[in-house]
């Protein structure tokens, strides 16, 4: 009785909404849905692991909406944590973005949010959690809005095809927050999963040896395409699915997003070729390819056709560096594969690097105005275009590097220098570009409006995993002011080593591309190393808006920033602003632990590290057995400098006790006497890493002593052995081999002067 | 004789827990396809699988638990093999052995569209598909062009062994010309030209080096150019100069397309060269 008359209460109340509807627009309609947010256990790969499944599934429910609708989404967070959702390449008000601490408050545990918000526009868009590591959990799913059938830029032959959202991920059993540890202690074992460990052994047997003594004299880390290993790719949470439901001579619309959080995928497929139709959302004039790449959260909608009979044709997504892959089968009957794409020459990509690498850690472009992904500098490591490994190759790659060297134009081939990396001249297959989409309608800005101009470089560097604009976190940073109606142009140069998407929320912005008034409206813009790009929009809605790398390990680590409208009204969801900004900015100054310890014959040999953006405290520890080997510990605390962070000055703390040491040294080389038996000093000092990645160790004591010492560690031997040295102006030396087991076990080998010869096993966290 | 079979039945199945056995058709020819099909099938203690090339049928033995029977089929499949479930990659397929390259289920439709990539937009003149020559009676040197430019092609990208089982396309297109069918004046040069041509195709196909089979493309370039001039082409084909190779000596080559695609020095110099005429 009660349940009815709760129930005709409602309907009266949607009858009274509707109504009202009615009134101010004629096809408002209101849709809702409710997303129970819940953790869940899942096996991908035949371990149990911790997950966010949304509605019991991961990725979430496709949300459907169509321009004219009002969306009205309640989450109710089911979860012990709080959350948030962001709806990706929407328009709407900035209450409702789903930032949390920025637009709103964090969805408390328990609690059930509203978003509330008019459709305004059509396309492929897709949602995810903005709170912490969320995404990688599960929390992604496609959003489609859908054009009004009556809509003047509704296209016959492509806007009424049957559609099929495809959201894009990947998988890793590790915990997200300790993927994001390993990488800013830059850890190697990713490479290790991956076969990219790039070691001297590796380089002698593929006749790289100086290219990689180049690379580590120019104080790099063996790089990737990518930094994190991961366990699975998956199509809309599959690794292999069917779409059984097309037959020969069908065309069919991908609605593909990329909700992966740090892999970007190729896409090809084994019908034919590959009509891209729409980009971020926006319509693009259809252009064929045989494939594309689609970066971190952009969204790509391509139509594919079935030209055969009782045959399913593979839909590939590969992830960028090559490691496996997710197969979707477009048609029924028998699975036609495509060719998966051969491994990285990663060598070959060393070299690449080595000369584009400036001493400084600057990055070179040798004047050939890199933009729009057209020049790939990645090809040199993809087979299927220059060609395989093979020592014929080897022989003529040298001439290649002979070739860019005499650029100045010695001979007639070096004009075409640029070119060497332009992928659609270099080989039959056509690969998608930015400078290939144009937008079927016009996209000018008003004429009048004032322009405002910033400019970012892109900054960042691998050993310590910190990624900036114009070497800036977030909270480092101010906000950037603009005003309502002005038409900001963004300027970028990517100065770091990787590629990275930068998305901008609740705005779309013309990607100049040489397409004048018809350049494609994107929000996600991924520029590769040396490129310089573009973009533009007019400031039209009030709020605090992010603007970041989607790569969602570099946002963590504070590559963003806010933008946001002088003289707005203020946010009535962020009741305490300070607060809020405090939070927000937390994200990038928490601290990541790092610990070591050798249990040896001879001692225990440590150390524990917790360090963030710009700080490091850590304390080394040698501990003997007994007091003739002694005991010793360093403390330093120290900030990091400059953008690539190859100085760091620190305030440290010595103790050590010893009895009638093996080693009898009482004097450093500078003549003075050092107490080794018994000391308690204070010091100053800084290190400085050195080519060849050797760190330089330059202390003076309260007591007037000097030390000097060079360190180096984790040299890569083969793909599990790793060396290192070190040796000081006390005459300390230390000389040490390891053999990686696992994550955190390693078997450890080293002769000390203080403490003799030793074995034992190395444990890391 | 049963009895030792039946050991080492068992002592094969015991590999593999939760073991779960199938059986399916994967098309192949010889004993080497055996060998292939296996070790594409195979992972230690988690899969298994024994072919019998006379029955063409595959027993799959598996860890149900932790692979299926289309992870196993897929992975032969991308080894070259169709099966009833799968069908290669036509890249895979044609980088099989020749005694391998059994006869495809798939209709022939197919294989010409998938070598799409390798070719221009050019229908396919049966490079594979040996049957369809004799309906070629029209214009059968076009074969032989198409091998050549399929040749040239893979040259560009350095793919030294694409170039080998082109090569081997390339010389079979050869031997298949009718001489009497041929037009008087193509007569006269293919007398000419075709000992040396075939040479030339015959160290291509030998050698996976592609220095070697560069060597060998100069003079097949030269024949060619001398043969295509007299015949009839219904699109223009590009006769090109490429200065620097053999130290300075030059080499010429044909192409379908106006834009330069160097075949002798691929991505190091792809865009070396210019056009010196152009044949209609």
């Amino acid at each position: 009785m009660n349940l009815s008359h709760k129930m005709s209460k409602s309907i009266i109340l949607t009858a009274i909404i509707a109504l009202f509807a009615v009134h101010i627009s004629y096809s408002q309609k209101v849709v809702r849905y409710h997303l129970y947010v819940k953790d869940t256990l899942v096996n991908f790969t035949g371990k149990e692991k911790r997950a966010i499944a949304v509605n019991g599934q991961i990725p979430m429910p496709t949300l459907t909406f169509t321009e004219g609708d009002t969306a009205e989404i309640y989450v109710h967070n089911e979860m012990k944590e709080k959350t948030s959702l962001h709806w990706h390449g929407v328009f709407l008000p900035n209450q409702e973005d789903g930032v949390p601490y920025l637009t709103q408050m964090p969805i408390e545990p328990g609690e059930t949010y509203i978003y509330r918000f008019p459709i305004i526009q059509h396309g492929t868009h897709w949602y995810h959690s903005h709170s912490g590591l969320q995404e990688q959990l599960g929390m992604y799913g496609s959003m489609i809005l859908n054009k009004r059938t009556n809509d003047p830029t509704f296209r016959k032959g492509i806007d009424d095809l049957p559609t099929v959202p495809v959201v894009l991920s990947e998988w890793t059993d590790y915990n997200p927050h300790n993927v994001e540890r390993m990488l800013h202690n830059a850890s190697d074992w990713f490479a290790i999963k991956k076969g990219a460990t790039q070691s001297y052994g590796e380089a002698i047997k593929a006749g790289h040896f100086k290219t990689k003594v180049k690379n580590e004299w120019k104080r790099m880390l063996a790089m990737d395409v990518s930094d994190v290993y991961y366990d699975r790719f998956l199509m809309n949470g599959k690794n292999q699915s069917t779409l059984s439901q097309f037959k020969a001579g069908d065309k069919v619309r991908l609605r593909i997003s990329n909700g992966g959080a740090s892999t970007n995928f190729w896409l090809t497929y084994a019908g034919g070729k590959i009509t891209v139709v729409a980009n971020d959302g926006n319509d693009v004039e259809p252009v064929e390819v045989d494939r594309l790449l689609i970066a971190v959260s952009e969204t790509y909608d391509v139509i594919v056709s079935i030209p055969g009979e009782n045959t399913a044709y593979e839909f590939l997504a590969t992830p960028e560096d090559r490691t496996k892959s997710a197969s979707l089968y477009v048609g029924s009957g028998i699975k036609q594969l495509i060719s998966p794409l051969p491994r990285l020459k990663y060598f070959e990509g060393m070299k690449m690097m080595n000369g584009m690498m400036k001493m400084n850690g600057d990055l070179d472009d040798m004047g050939m105005n890199m933009s729009l992904n057209q020049m790939d500098m990645n090809i040199v490591m993809y087979p299927e275009i220059t060609g395989s490994e093979t020592k014929d190759e080897n022989k003529n790659s040298k001439m290649e590097g002979m070739d860019m060297e005499s650029k100045a134009g010695k001979n007639e081939h070096a004009e075409h220098s640029g070119d060497q990396y332009n992928s659609n001249k270099l080989s039959n297959i056509v690969t998608l570009n930015y400078a290939m989409l144009k937008s079927p309608t016009e996209t000018g800005l008003p004429k009048d409006a004032p322009v405002k101009e910033l400019r970012f470089e892109l900054t960042g560097n691998m050993n310590r995993y910190v990624w900036s604009l114009d070497n800036k976190v977030v909270s480092e940073a101010d906000k950037i002011m603009i005003k309502k109606g002005e038409n900001v142009r963004i300027i970028m140069f990517n100065n770091s080593m990787m590629r990275h998407p930068m998305h901008l929320h609740g705005h779309d912005f013309r990607l100049i591309n040489g397409k004048g008034e018809y350049a494609p409206l994107k929000n996600i813009v991924d520029i590769m190393p040396m490129e310089t790009d573009t973009l533009e929009f007019n400031a039209n809605v009030y709020g605090d808006w992010f603007f970041h790398c989607h790569i969602l390990y570099h946002m963590m680590s504070g590559m963003g920033r806010v933008i946001s409208y002088e003289g707005q009204p203020k946010n009535p969801l962020i009741k305490n602003p300070r607060y809020a900004q405090r939070k927000l900015f937390s994200d990038d100054r928490h601290f990541h632990v790092m610990a070591e310890n050798d249990f040896a014959t001879n001692g225990n040999d440590g150390m524990l590290m917790i360090q963030n953006t710009r700080w490091s405290i850590g304390s080394e520890w040698r501990l003997g057995y007994n007091d003739m080997h002694g005991y010793e510990t360093e403390t330093h605390i120290g900030r990091y400098f400059g953008k690539m962070q190859w100085l760091m000055v620190f305030a440290g703390f010595d103790w050590r006790y010893r009895k009638e040491g093996i080693d009898e040294q009482e004097q450093n080389v500078f003549g003075q006497r050092n107490t080794k038996d018994d000391r308690a000093l204070a010091s100053l000092g800084f290190v400085y890493k050195l080519p060849m990645l050797i760190d330089f160790q330059t202390e003076v004591f309260h007591n007037g002593t000097f030390r000097l010492q060079l360190m180096r560690e984790d040299i890569p031997v083969t793909k599990r052995i790793r060396m290192g040295f070190m040796v000081n102006s006390d005459i300390e030396y230390m000389v040490e081999a390891r053999y990686i087991l696992n994550r955190y076990i390693g078997l450890r080998t080293h002769y000390d002067s203080d403490m003799g010869f030793g074995m034992g096993i190395s444990a890391n966290y | 004789m049963a009895a030792s079979m039946l050991l080492s039945f068992q002592s094969f199945s015991a590999q593999v827990d939760n073991s779960k056995t199938s059986t399916v058709k994967i098309y192949g020819n010889c004993g080497m396809c055996e060998s292939a099909i296996e070790k594409a099938g195979n992972v230690k203690k988690v899969a298994a699988v024994e072919w019998n090339k006379d029955s063409k049928i595959a027993t799959l033995t598996y860890d149900s638990v932790k692979t299926n029977q289309n992870e196993i089929l897929r992975r032969i499949a991308l080894a070259g093999y169709d099966s009833e479930h799968f069908f290669a990659p036509d890249e895979a397929y044609a980088k099989l052995p020749a005694c391998c390259h059994y006869e495809r289920a798939k209709a022939s439709a197919h294989k010409d569209e998938a070598m799409a990539s390798l070719k221009a937009d050019k229908p396919e003149a049966g490079m594979h598909d040996h049957s369809a020559m004799t309906s070629q009676d029209k214009n059968q040197l076009k074969a032989v062009y198409d091998g050549y430019f399929s040749l040239k092609d893979a040259l560009v990208k350095s793919d030294g062994s694409a170039a080998s089982v082109i090569a081997k396309d390339l010389l079979a297109a050869i031997n298949a010309v009718k001489m009497e069918t041929l037009k008087p004046e193509e007569h006269t040069v293919w007398m000419k030209v075709k000992e040396d041509v075939t040479t030339d195709a015959e160290h291509i196909t030998e050698t996976k080096e592609v220095s070697h089979q560069r060597d060998h493309f100069t003079t097949l370039s030269k024949n060619m150019y001398q043969l295509i001039k007299v015949s009839k082409n219904d699109a223009p084909v590009y006769y090109q100069h490429c200065p620097m190779y053999n130290d300075g000596k030059g080499a010429d080559w044909l192409s379908k397309e106006s834009a330069i695609k160097n075949p002798y020095y691929g991505s190091q110099m792809l865009s070396c060269g210019k056009t010196v005429e152009t044949i209609k």
